[in-house]
């Protein structure tokens, strides 16, 4: 790091960490609305099958991009400073 | 930063290390339309809907029909850069990022039309509160958002590597690239991380960027309003889709090729392999707009036929031919004869697509609506100032946006194009190698 930089490691990691945190807060928002139109559907008896079926389809792929941008985030940061030939 | 001068690929960071006054003209006169959009935006929302051409029969206009059309040219993108990467097409190198790009920030407008469209935006909310997974258009909520999120997650992570050679040489923005490259040192670990999660995201994105054009074709065909009420939509909606997506990118490369003098890394050869695929993509689109017209006009039901009618011969007759000329008799001409298949042709051609697919959302939504079902009076649509004047800001902020990318980011995929040349070479004689039968055993057989 340069005299002339401000941010230093620590900001940048919280700036990662933040940003890892906010993906699954996300994750966990478009799983609680969909849960919460499932639960609406069935109040209403309105298309529940239907319901069922879409929220079945888009919380695990919700997930999966959660899980696999964490994967990449986690996996190269740990294997920073590995040295090739030890890899 | 001096070395970096000395690097073969220096053109590709020129962009963002050199400073250039035409970039500073192009954003203040973008950022200007850009503002005069936003002022026209606040006084449909003083004033409702009144202010647009909408009326009782066509409630849905400009705004719907720039949806459709920015989704639909978001499908550039992603799927064509993970069908080339899929395929390993070795000239995909220096296209598939620009792709991506287009994607990612055309989705973003796309999606923000629906709510541009709605008469009380505050209410946008009750979309989810008091949402119903019944109605299609919340199948496109859905749908939209799962996009996004994949082709940005499918745009960043093969990015890493070139931020980490940005934050390791250059000085600009270099916290940002610290931030962005998670640490990214090209270790033998690393690369094989961001080698996996590609691979899953490559096979991922291609049903989602399907399924979303599909279900936007839903919110149509899902109706039994005549000319909407049809099986093929979704087929029909997905071919268009990465038909103008297809168009746009060609012509996004052959204006970043001149901007940047990215002439040594898109060559003919790439705008040669691309204009194939617009015209296999034109092929296509025609087969399915005949289809589509020939069992409506064979069915002859009343509704139906008047409709079909009404852009066959009617008032939206010249946008029906002008859409046959641009996305069928143009490209046929063009990338079919070697004379006219130059760079300046297949800009023309794809600027022709572009409008041409434009005048297919048109040609969809508005005569549909015109001739209703219900005994009302035939109400022609007319876009009004602020319609026109959004429809230029989102087309303002998706040039904004990509030139602004183009001077943080590499347009080209610099570690792609560096990898292709120390291992792609190799690999690729390789895999030809394993296609051709074994020479040994051919001669083998021969004694």
């Amino acid at each position: 790091m340069t005299k002339h930089e401000k941010v230093t490691p620590q900001i940048v990691l919280f700036l990662q960490i933040m940003s890892i945190s906010l993906i699954w807060v996300l994750v966990v928002s478009v799983i609680w609305w969909v849960l919460n139109l499932i639960s609406l559907s069935n109040y209403l008896h309105d298309a529940q099958n239907a319901t069922l079926a879409i929220s079945i389809l888009i919380m695990p792929l919700f997930i999966l991009l959660a899980g696999i941008l964490t994967y990449v985030f986690v996996g190269l940061r740990r294997n920073r400073f590995e040295d090739d030939e030890h890899a | 930063m001096d070395d970096l001068r000395h690097d073969p690929d220096y053109t590709l960071f020129r962009p963002i290390l050199e400073k250039d006054r035409r970039f500073l003209w192009m954003v203040s006169v973008l950022v200007g339309l850009i503002g005069w959009s936003i002022y026209m935006y606040m006084r449909q929302w003083k004033y409702g809907l009144s202010v647009t051409g909408l009326n009782n029969n066509v409630t849905w206009g400009f705004y719907i029909i720039n949806f459709v059309f920015f989704i639909g040219v978001s499908h550039a993108g992603t799927l064509i850069s993970a069908i080339l990467r899929l395929s390993q097409a070795e000239w995909r190198r220096p296209i598939t990022r620009m792709a991506e790009v287009i994607t990612a920030i055309v989705l973003m407008i796309g999606g923000i039309h629906p709510i541009i469209d709605l008469g009380r935006p505050d209410r946008l909310m009750n979309v989810f509160y008091y949402g119903r997974l019944q109605s299609p258009l919340l199948w496109d909520v859905t749908a939209i958002t799962t996009y996004f999120t994949a082709s940005t997650v499918y745009l960043y992570v093969p990015m890493i590597p070139d931020i980490a050679l940005l934050r390791d040489r250059t000085t600009k923005f270099r916290w940002l690239y610290k931030f962005l490259s998670w640490g990214y040192r090209g270790t033998e670990r690393q690369k094989h991380i961001l080698e996996r999660a590609m691979s899953i995201l490559m096979v991922l994105v291609i049903p989602v960027a399907v399924s979303v054009h599909t279900v936007i074709s839903y919110i149509f065909s899902m109706t039994l309003q005549s000319g909407w009420h049809s099986t093929i939509f979704g087929p029909y909606f997905v071919t268009g889709a990465i038909y103008s997506g297809t168009a746009t990118l060609l012509v996004v490369m052959i204006a970043f090729r001149k901007m940047y003098h990215l002439e040594n890394y898109l060559k003919e050869i790439h705008f040669r392999y691309m204009s194939i695929l617009l015209l296999v993509f034109s092929l296509l689109w025609t087969y399915f707009t005949f289809s589509e017209f020939l069992t409506g006009v064979y069915g002859n039901e009343p509704m139906e036929m008047m409709v079909i009618r009404f852009k066959l011969t009617g008032a939206y007759a010249p946008y029906f031919w002008s859409m046959v000329t641009l996305n069928f008799l143009i490209p046929l001409i063009v990338l079919t004869n070697k004379k006219l298949k130059t760079i300046k042709g297949i800009l023309i051609t794809s600027i022709g697509v572009i409008i041409g697919m434009w005048l297919e959302r048109l040609i969809i939504i508005v005569p549909s609506l015109t001739n209703t079902r219900l005994p009302l009076v035939v109400q022609t649509y007319i876009p009004s100032l602020t319609e026109w004047s959004l429809f230029i800001g989102g087309i303002s902020i998706f040039c904004l946006m990509f030139l602004i990318f183009s001077k943080v980011f590499p347009l080209i995929s610099i570690w792609e194009i560096k990898d292709g040349r120390a291992e792609g070479l190799e690999e690729a004689k390789g895999r030809l190698e394993s296609y051709l039968p074994d020479q040994t055993l051919a001669e083998g057989r021969v004694q």
